[in-house]
């Protein structure tokens, strides 16, 4: 019995078909379905006129070393990453980060690309993509060609809920430089229990170490901004000195200073900057020993 | 509201049918297949309760668009059981009375099915670890997790 092919659920092949797909009026794109789902399931938010699922688009999955740089698809499931020998290798401060999101159930289906998308403060991918000046290639429709342009991940975030994503410009990988070798980089969050858990607040940071002074430092924190937020201040706290508990405290005050946390259901203000700066205490401990 | 046709494979039969593009697999398998083994929990993939195997991986069904299953192959609890026999995980549930209410046991017993198909030997940590999204508010945990626990060591 053939059915009327519906145009609410939209199933494009290619990145082009998709971007054109997206670019509709009020049309979601369905990576994972994980954070969309929940949206409408209880009636609150009503259902978008079409869904573009972006299962079977070409070329847009998959984690790949490419010209020296580690390249994952947007598509790249959360179990993936986790696994994946190239990002455990490579950055497995991103490995372990997917790892702990929500629960086996969640990360099967969960992508990168849609972790990304949702800008949810919290999202557990955007802090380890911050530490390795991870690069999002982007994708578009002009109308007569496929247009691509490449935004750094400290640049994709406007606000919660919200990138600079045009409608029809679709996030097709995420590209970032192997961590250097020397480089210490550790990522953790905190929460009421380890599974199924939105930050109260994370925290990562990455520095390297030569003839024992920091000459590279990166900070990042979720969950304490409107958007995952690298921690300048903290980085300059660490720049050019030795990793001692001076510099480890002063680097506390700054991210202290520097976040903008709110109260909300999970937490007070105060105490996300008390865990941040307890949280980044810890990491950077860590690297001493 | 125009339908779709979905083709996929459940518990080793091929089914087709027509579906409303936003139903979700939780909607298509209790409501047009009546495999109503798998539960409606929360419809927010928190609980764990409409737990399924889809190609392999388990996953909360009440997060899976039914048409993204086109092609796929779904394990509900209802495709465990053999030749009218329990399948030997379901057994070692029975028999550490790891069930109270029994409303969170399909979607736990899928959980521990796939945690066990990628790790036949795991550790109590690994047992919680591949359980960390299913709630039983009874809260049975600890006889639950003996029971995959007893499954792992060479069955009950």
């Amino acid at each position: 019995m053939p059915l009327e092919q519906s145009d609410r659920y939209l199933a494009p092949h290619t990145v082009q078909e998709a971007t054109q797909d997206a670019a509709g009026q009020g049309a979601a794109v369905l990576a994972g379905g994980t954070d969309l789902l929940p949206r409408w399931s209880k009636g609150v938010v009503k259902q978008p006129d079409a869904l573009v699922s972006l299962k079977d688009v070409e070329g847009i999955n998959g984690i790949a070393r490419i010209n020296g740089e580690v390249r994952v698809g947007a598509l790249a499931t959360m179990s993936e990453i986790a696994s994946d020998p190239i990002i455990r290798d490579a950055a497995p401060v991103l490995a372990n980060a997917a790892g702990r999101i929500a629960c086996p159930q969640v990360r099967n289906r969960a992508t990168i690309g849609g972790n990304l998308c949702n800008a949810s403060p919290a999202a557990d991918t955007a802090v380890p993509l911050i530490l390795l000046d991870a690069v999002l290639d982007i994708a578009a429709w002009n109308g007569s060609s496929l247009t691509a342009r490449e935004v750094p991940v400290t640049k994709f975030f406007k606000g919660p809920g919200a990138t600079v994503l045009a409608p029809g410009e679709l996030l097709t990988h995420i590209r970032f430089k192997p961590l250097a070798a020397g480089a210490y980089a550790a990522w953790d969050k905190f929460g009421t229990r380890p599974a199924m858990e939105i930050a109260v607040a994370s925290v990562g940071v990455a520095v390297r170490l030569d003839g024992g002074t920091i000459v590279h430092a990166r900070v990042g924190y979720g969950s304490v901004a409107p958007v995952p937020m690298r921690g300048r201040k903290a980085e300059v706290a660490l720049m050019d000195r030795p990793l001692s508990a001076e510099t480890i405290e002063r680097c506390q005050a700054a991210a202290r200073d520097e976040i903008a946390p709110i109260t909300d259901v999970r937490a007070s203000e105060g105490y996300r900057r008390d865990v941040v700066a307890v949280m980044l205490g810890r990491l950077l401990r860590n690297v001493e020993s | 509201m125009s339908l779709v046709e979905l083709a996929f494979v459940v518990n080793g039969e091929s089914v087709t049918l027509s579906v409303p593009p936003f139903a979700t697999l939780l909607d298509v398998l209790r409501d047009d297949l009546e495999l109503t083994g798998t539960k409606y929990g929360c419809g927010e993939g928190e609980c764990g309760a409409c737990s399924v195997i889809l190609d392999g991986k388990v996953v909360n069904a009440c997060l899976v668009p039914a048409l993204e299953c086109e092609g796929a192959e779904v394990l509900t609890i209802e495709g465990l059981a053999f030749g009218g026999k329990m399948h030997p995980l379901q057994q070692a549930f029975v028999d550490h009375g790891a069930i109270q209410c029994g409303f969170c046991t399909p979607g736990m017993i899928m959980a521990a099915y796939a945690l066990l198909e990628a790790n036949p030997s795991p550790t109590e940590e690994d047992v919680k670890r591949g359980l960390e999204g299913n709630l039983c508010r009874c809260t049975g945990y600890r006889k639950i997790v003996d029971a995959v626990l007893s499954f792992a060591g060479g069955g009950a």
